[in-house]
């Protein structure tokens, strides 16, 4: 298996290690890949990982496949919904507060 | 009709839609606490009104009383947690079985809105808020940490293996649609 074909994740660490602030393998690399995508991740740490995955062709589009994702549940997952029930029942207790409040200044 | 009534039907009523979408997804597709979330939201926020200033942004207000609602509701109501059985297959990343195939990730606009909907609203409720605070409303880690009173690695372990179940979730659905064929 060459390195191109390998699964990201199970990669050779080709420098450094991770801790002492070298370069990072892709295995340290994918471990990071939500903190890194949601802005979570100390900012050395984080531009090692960008100074990785701009390097590694294996990285480069694991990280772009869950960005996709990322923005696909963002722009997805909130859908306004409609319910006529609700907003009649809210018209009729926002009356009723109007009501209280007037009383109140009685 | 009252000038503070004209005022919040016009800035605040306007995102009724908005807010019901958001507060389905909070409660798990329960229509009746969704309903209800958004109307003690949209009634506190009534009472509140004399302090908002018009022209700012009423969504985001209306926005972070529904979440302190349902939190604080979350935290009242909240029974033992029950533990969520860990599924190793159900939390594997699909990347691997795509990066031949569909390594952009395409698939993912062929999946109708419902069906992430459902997908989000079918978590348990441990992985569901995290999702919906961090992915939908944009949250950061800390201030997730401190609204569900959990550590922020628990937060981060929980967004991670809720946004595998998705992904697992969604790629299997493709599969049995036949927009993608399932990988080795």
């Amino acid at each position: 298996m060459t390195d191109d074909q390998r699964p990201p994740g199970q990669g050779v660490d080709r420098g450094g290690g991770s801790a002492a602030g070298g370069a990072l393998g892709c295995e340290d690399a994918m471990k990071s890949v939500f903190e890194y995508l949601d802005g979570e991740l100390p900012p050395n740490y984080s531009e090692r990982v960008r100074r990785h995955i701009e390097m590694c062709k294996r990285c480069y589009p694991y990280f772009n496949f869950e960005q996709a994702f990322l923005d696909y549940l963002h722009d997805r997952g909130v859908k306004p919904a409609r319910s006529d029930r609700l907003e009649e029942r809210l018209r009729t207790l926002l009356g009723e507060v109007d009501t209280e409040e007037a009383e109140g200044c009685d | 009709m009252s000038e503070k009534r004209e005022g919040f039907e016009a800035e605040a009523l306007i995102h009724l839609d908005g807010l019901y979408g958001l507060a389905l997804r909070f409660t798990g597709g329960d229509d009746a606490a969704a309903q209800d979330l958004v109307q003690d939201t949209m009634l506190k926020a009534y009472r509140a009104w004399d302090n908002f200033q018009s022209g700012t942004n009423c969504r985001a207000w209306l926005t972070t009383i529904l979440r302190n609602t349902f939190i604080n509701d979350l935290r009242r109501t909240q029974k033992r947690p029950v533990p969520v059985e860990f599924d190793e297959v159900a939390e594997r990343p699909i990347y691997p079985q795509l990066q031949g195939t569909d390594p952009e990730g395409r698939f993912f606009e062929r999946i109708v809105d419902e069906e992430v909907i459902r997908a989000i609203e079918e978590l348990p409720e441990d992985f569901r808020v995290p999702v919906v605070l961090a992915d939908l409303e944009g949250l950061g880690y800390q201030e997730i940490s401190e609204l569900l009173e959990i550590p922020v690695g628990t937060v981060k372990s929980r967004l991670f293996r809720a946004r595998r179940r998705l992904q697992q979730r969604l790629y299997s659905y493709a599969v049995e649609m036949g927009y993608i064929r399932r990988g080795e």
